[in-house]
Order: structure tokens, then C-alpha cells, then sequence
């Protein structure tokens, strides 16, 4: 599991950095009333906007109806999707509150008279609205910004970074080099997510080129020179430009693959190949044989880059539909937690829990306002996060508990 | 554990071993086996899920150890337990003390055994002997086929077998009854058609079913009861996926992963049900691909990819029906 999901904080308090515009979040939400003016969240990426505004979120009882750049923001798309929540519950039967993440992305093309429709939304709004943004340089951005009320997220200081980094590597039984940990938490621009993500790579043994020079590609530019390459050979010079540890290149080109809707003989074809790619970085990681890193480049130009090639395949940051990344990163963790709980109670592993005895429990509860079990004891908070993950599961399965 | 609480599989789960149902072979020799505790050996069941395998080893453990079940008793889920160090680590430190006096022996059980690799249960065999002065496993394993001869070789195995249809009608019958639900035997029998020989699972129908008609069941109930498991939701992506929907298909798998914790090896299994129930004409190659991917899993680095590259593999394969 990749450490910047896993050592997530737990709550608003548990964050790193930023503690101002995380406090006057909170006073936001903790104060808000119909008709308040929402607020924007500035700063670069991986500051913590998206993570403060979930926990607000769940600190004061909300449940998260959202939109982000991933969606194509058409004007009915957003009357659409946001207009009847106003004033309505969310799925789970508590208040809703409206998230849009990355803001600045709505004024492209594909989402022409999305932002107007937004800024009527905004005008009146009847829940609580938080959005963010990496940037509101754009003119656009002006005239969201006087609609709402702006908090400002910084880069978090390496000070904080180290200290955080240090606790995660203790936790995962890890170790780096005092001078790599220095260069891992000051190299990462502030970003959290970057700072772990490499440094995961580095306590594999992975080795990110210290000389990476000019000429180097990023994520998206790597991966759209890599499909759009003519011939294997400048395929294989993207994924060489390419700056970045090999999981996350395979985690990548698998993203782009996954969505892009390729007839079903071109879709095994490739993902067979990225397939064996991983199945060739599981061998490298389990027997530290870093040299054999040089043939997954080589076999992925050759096999990838013929399975796709012409088939317009293109960078895709997400891969997954927002809603399901959120319920990954926000409710997997309450909901492992109370299958294992309650899988230990009755016998079961917490996938055989999840599997054949949960989605009953939730309906009997849910639908037929059966008793919870009492899950007082679990946890670290009293049960409570366990106890709200079944209601929310009770109430997808019909009726509302109570 | 007091209070099976609100799921009658829990609150009407065997406390002896007379009580188990069907099972008359297995339960009759380890019967027969217990009638001298000292010298019982490791044992081992195997069979497919919900016909009391984990129930009859916690029934074991009870006549064994009586009132000292708390402290003599170790209970470990290999799907739970991440790799073989934290299984040693738990044995050991469970089998440092012999047990007291008035007890044989202290017991382990090991469920869902057939989790572990075969590197896992090499070590394992190891740890099974150096605890044997002490402790007694029971093994539990859905598939025997992947546990290691070694293994197999150092215990009395004993096989459940699904749930014959006279055996469960009638437990269900005496479950309704208990339970103050109206469920004539024909509604009985149309349990019996969904879970097959599935005990938990037409236990858990019976519930559902009887709570939706407010303590009538009924032909609809049932079947919308039968719907709930979320192996009916594993059925859904493999038939996205044959359908050429692999985004779909995809978005299915990742919520039964990583929202739900479903472990791959559940999700394979319930994958191969779902292929047999479908048997598509070409089904020899459908499941010789499923094994493919089923050895990638272990050897690649991302379980996420693999799946996905097996569900695009079942796109392929529906096409070329
Ligand atoms: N043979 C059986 N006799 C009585 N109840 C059973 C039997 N098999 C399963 N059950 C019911 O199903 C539940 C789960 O059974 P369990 O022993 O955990 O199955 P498994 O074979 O998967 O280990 C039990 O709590 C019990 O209610
Ligand atoms: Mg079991």
C-alpha cells in the first residue's frame, strides 16, 4: 500500500502544517448557517486542501457530495448533480456539503458555462460549499473568489516534513540515511503526497537519478509522448525521460490504459503488458535485483506501444471516478477496521466478514431497524468511526436506520 | 461469545458437536478420536464455505478445554495475519508456557489456512512442530489442493461436505420455529435453491427474508434476500466484463478491494463461481486464464493491476464466444 494513503491523518488536528487556515476552517464549518458565504481553499497541490476538507467534513458530521476536474463540468452536469442536494440529506442521512475540488480546472473547453452555472449555485447557497484551488491567478478565478470567502494553504516547511517522515518510516520498520532524508523532505516543494511517495521508493532501494537533467518528462507529458510515440524506439525515450520511480511509471501508463476505452483484443493486449511489467517489479522488489529495471522500460516500448498505438491514448491523473476514490481513501479505512472488529467477534477473516455476512447485518439494520452491534469497545474513538461506517453502509442498503 | 447479537448464523451457531448438521462422517470419527483427549492429533478440515468447518474446531475446543477455552485457546485467520512472521510470532508466544494441569493440551486454530503461500506453510510446518509439546492445530482450509503434502501429512484430515438438502430444510425449519417466523417447507426449499449447500448463507437468507415480510417469508423476499451477498456483486463485474464494459467491470473490482477489503483470493474465488454458474463455451480457457492472473497476484508487485488485467483478458475471451 502506498505510504501517502496509509499514513494519512486521522483528523484536522493530526495535520501537518497550515494550522491558521485549517483552524479558521473549522470555525467555518463549526459556525456555519444558511446563506453563509463558502470558502476557497488556495494552494499548490499536495498542502492538505483536499484532506482538511474531508476531515471538516467528518468532524462536524457532514457527508461529502462532490465534483472535481476529473468530471466534465457542463453547465447540466452541475445543475445537475449539485442543484437537487441544496437544502437536501446527503446518502447516509446526514447533512450534506458540497466539495469542489479544483476549481481552477473548470474553465476549459469541455466545461464551458460550468463555472457560470457554479457561481449561481454559489450565490445562495442552502449547505456548506468548500472548494479548492492550486491557483486563483486566472481572471476567472476573481469572481468565485468575491462570491467566497478565501484560505490560504502554504507549503508545509521541511521542519514539519522531516518530523512527519521520520514518524512514518519508525511506523513501517524503515530507515534512510540522515543526508536522504534532509534531501527527501526538502526536494519535494512542500508537497506531502511527493515527499512520501519518494521516500517509499528510496527505503525499497530504488534510486531516483540524482542527475536527472533538462530534458525531463513529467507524469503527463511522459505518458502522452509515450502513446503518441510513431515507433518503439521514441517510446522508449519517454519512458527513459521519464522522472519517476518505476511503480509509479507502471501505476501511470496503467491509469491511461484503464480509461481509455480500447476495443477488448487492444485492452487485453495492453494491460497483458503492463501486467508482466509489474509482474517483472514484484521479482525486482522481492530479490533487489535493481539491474533488471532496464528491461521493464524495453519490454513495456515494445509490447505496450504496439497494443495502442494509433488508439489515442492519453494521461489520465485519476483513473477512477471521484466518487469511488474519495469512498477508497475515506471510507475503506472505517469500513476495514469494523469488518475486522466484528469478523473477530464472530469468526471470520475481515474479507469473509465483508463478503457474506456484512451486506446482511447492513440490511437488517438498515431496512429493518434491527439493533447494531454495540462497537463501544473498538477502535480509538469509542467505536464511533466503525458505528458511523455501518450506518452509512445500513442506510446504502434501504430505509434509514432510525 | 455472548450475544451472537442480531445475526441468527451467530446466535444459533453449534455449541456442541451433536448439534452440528450433516457433516455424520467427520463428526462421527473425531467424535471417536476424542473419546481419548490426550492422544488426539493435528487435524485439518477442508470444504467449501458456510458448512460448519469453523464452527466444529470451535466445538473441539469447547469439550476439550472447557471453562479454560479463554486462556487455551488461540484462534488466528491467515487471511488476516500478514505473512508467516506474525503467525510464528502469535504461536510462539502462545506456546511458551504448557498449559495447566487439567487441560490436555492447548489448541490452535489456524482458519482459511490455505491462504498462506507454499514458502508460508513451509515455515509453518516448522512452527507446527516445535509448538506440538504443547499445543494441537486445527487447521481449517476451504481448498485442501493448496495446502502443502507436508502439511496435509502431519494431520488427521477430515472433509465437510456441502449441506444435503433434507438436513438443511429441516435445521431451517427448526431456526423458523425458534425464531416465531411463518416459512412453509416450500419457501424452506427455495432457500435451499439459492445458498445450495451453503448452511450460513441460507441461514442469513431466512433472516433477511423473514425481517423483510415482517416474520413472513415469501418466494419475492427470498430472492431479493439471496441478492444481498456480496458474491452476487462479484457476479456483476465478471459479467461486465465479459461484456466488453471494463471500465465498469474495473470500477466494480476496486470497490470490492479496496473499499470493502476483499482479499484477491476471495475475489478469484467468487470470480470462478460466477464463471462456472455463467459456463460460457469456452470456459476451459476462461478458467486457465483466471489461474494465470491468479499466480500474478502473488509474484507482481500491484494486485490492482493484475485483477484489471484479468478482467480485460475476460473481455477478450467474451468477445471471441
Ligand atoms: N454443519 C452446520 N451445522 C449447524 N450450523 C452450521 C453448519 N454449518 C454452518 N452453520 C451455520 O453457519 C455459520 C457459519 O458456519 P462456519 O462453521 O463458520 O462455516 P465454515 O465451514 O465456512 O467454517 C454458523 O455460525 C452456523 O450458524
Ligand atoms: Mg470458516
Amino acid at each position: 500500500m502506498m505510504w501517502s494513503e496509509k499514513h494519512r491523518p486521522a483528523s484536522l488536528s493530526a495535520m501537518m502544517g497550515n494550522e491558521e487556515a485549517r483552524g479558521q476552517l473549522a470555525a467555518w464549518l463549526k459556525g456555519w448557517r444558511k446563506g453563509a458565504r463558502p470558502v476557497l481553499l488556495v494552494g499548490p497541490p499536495g498542502t492538505g486542501k483536499t484532506t482538511a476538507a474531508f476531515l471538516a467534513c467528518e468532524a462536524f458530521g457532514y457527508d461529502m457530495v462532490g465534483l472535481d476536474a476529473s468530471d466534465a463540468r457542463s453547465r447540466s452536469r452541475i445543475s445537475g448533480v449539485l442543484g437537487p442536494v441544496m437544502g437536501n440529506a446527503g446518502v447516509s442521512g446526514r447533512p450534506a456539503l458540497i466539495f469542489v475540488d479544483e476549481v481552477d480546472g473548470i474553465h476549459g473547453r469541455a466545461d464551458f458555462g460550468g463555472a457560470e452555472a457554479l457561481l449561481r449555485l454559489l450565490k445562495e447557497p442552502t449547505v456548506p460549499v468548500i472548494m479548492a484551488a492550486n491557483s486563483d491567478a486566472s481572471p476567472k478565478m476573481k469572481s468565485i473568489e468575491k462570491a467566497s470567502k478565501t484560505l490560504r494553504f502554504r507549503p508545509v516547511p521541511p521542519r514539519l516534513l522531516r518530523a512527519h517522515l521520520r514518524r512514518v518510516l519508525r511506523e513501517e520498520g524503515a530507515s534512510l540515511s540522515p543526508g536522504t532524508e534532509i534531501r527527501t523532505a526538502e526536494g519535494c516543494g512542500g508537497d506531502m503526497r511527493r515527499m512520501l511517495n519518494a521516500a517509499q521508493s528510496l527505503a525499497a532501494g530504488f534510486d531516483i537519478p540524482a542527475d536527472a537533467g533538462q530534458g525531463m518528462l513529467d507524469a503527463q507529458a511522459g505518458t502522452d509522448a509515450f502513446f503518441a510515440a510513431g515507433d518503439a524506439e521514441s517510446a522508449l525515450a519517454a519512458l527513459r525521460a521519464m522522472r519517476m520511480d518505476p511503480r509509479e511509471k507502471i501505476g501511470t501508463l496503467f491509469s491511461a490504459v484503464a480509461t481509455a476505452r480500447l476495443p477488448p483484443e487492444a485492452a487485453a493486449r495492453a494491460m497483458d503488458a503492463i501486467s508482466e511489467a509489474d509482474l517483472l517489479y514484484g521479482r525486482i522488489l522481492r530479490t533487489k535485483q535493481w539491474r533488471l529495471l532496464r528491461y521493464m522500460d524495453a519490454a513495456l516500448a515494445a509490447k505496450l506501444h504496439r497494443a495502442t498505438r494509433g488508439a489515442g491514448v492519453r494521461y489520465e491523473r485519476y483513473g477512477l471516478p471521484w466518487q469511488l476514490l474519495n469512498r477508497i481513501r475515506w471510507d475503506g479505512r472505517a469500513v476495514r477496521s469494523l469488518c475486522g472488529a466484528l469478523g473477530r467477534r464472530m469468526h471470520a477473516s475481515s474479507s469473509e466478514f465483508s463478503t457474506v455476512y456484512l451486506p446482511y447485518l447492513a440490511y437488517m439494520v438498515g431496512a429493518c431497524g434491527a439493533e447494531p452491534p454495540d462497537l463501544s469497545s473498538e477502535g480509538g474513538d469509542g467505536g464511533q468511526a466503525l458505528a458511523a461506517a455501518l450506518a452509512k453502509e445500513a442506510g446504502a442498503r434501504g430505509g434509514m436506520p432510525r | 461469545m455472548a450475544g451472537g447479537g442480531v445475526m441468527w448464523v451467530e446466535k444459533h451457531r453449534p455449541a456442541k458437536l451433536s448439534e452440528v448438521v450433516g457433516q455424520a462422517e467427520a463428526i462421527g470419527s473425531i467424535r471417536a478420536l476424542l473419546e481419548r483427549p490426550a492422544e488426539m492429533p493435528h487435524l485439518m478440515f477442508s470444504g467449501s464455505a458456510g458448512v460448519g468447518k469453523t464452527t466444529t474446531a470451535l466445538c473441539i475446543a469447547r469439550q476439550v478445554l472447557g471453562d479454560h477455552m479463554r486462556d487455551h485457546l488461540l484462534e488466528l485467520n491467515a487471511s488476516d495475519e500478514r505473512g508467516i512472521g506474525m503467525v510464528r510470532d502469535k504461536v510462539k508466544r502462545f506456546s511458551n508456557y504448557a498449559a495447566f494441569a487439567d487441560v490436555p493440551f492447548k489448541i490452535i486454530i489456524l482458519d482459511e489456512a490455505d491462504e498462506m503461500t507454499a514458502d508460508a506453510q513451509t515455515a509453518l510446518r516448522r512452527t507446527i512442530e516445535d509448538a506440538a509439546r504443547v499445543c494441537r492445530f486445527i487447521l481449517v482450509a476451504n481448498n485442501i489442493s493448496k495446502i502443502i503434502d507436508p502439511i496435509q501429512s502431519r494431520c488427521a484430515v477430515f472433509k465437510f461436505t456441502a449441506i444435503p438438502k433434507g438436513d438443511l430444510v429441516a435445521h431451517l425449519g427448526r431456526l423458523a420455529k425458534a425464531e416465531k417466523v411463518a416459512a412453509d417447507r416450500k419457501s424452506l426449499e427455495e432457500i435451499y435453491d439459492q445458498a445450495e449447500g451453503d448452511l450460513r448463507h441460507a441461514i442469513n437468507i431466512l433472516q433477511a427474508a423473514a425481517a423483510t415480510g415482517s416474520g413472513k417469508v415469501t418466494a419475492d423476499n427470498i430472492r431479493a434476500a439471496a441478492g444481498l451477498a456480496r458474491a452476487d456483486s462479484v457476479e456483476g463485474v465478471v459479467k461486465a466484463a465479459m461484456g466488453g464494459n471494463l471500465a465498469k467491470a474495473r470500477e466494480g473490482m476496486v470497490e470490492l478491494v479496496k473499499v470493502y477489503g476483499m482479499s484477491e483470493s476471495d475475489f478469484l474465488k467468487y470470480a470462478c463461481g460466477a464463471v462456472y454458474r455463467a459456463a460460457p463455451p469456452n470456459m476451459g480457457e476462461v478458467l486457465e486464464a483466471m489461474a494465470k492472473y491468479d499466480y500474478r497476484i502473488l509474484a507482481g508487485s500491484s494486485p490492482e493491476i493484475q485483477l484489471t488485467a484479468m478482467l480485460a483478458e475476460l473481455g477478450r475471451l467474451g468477445a471471441s464466444r
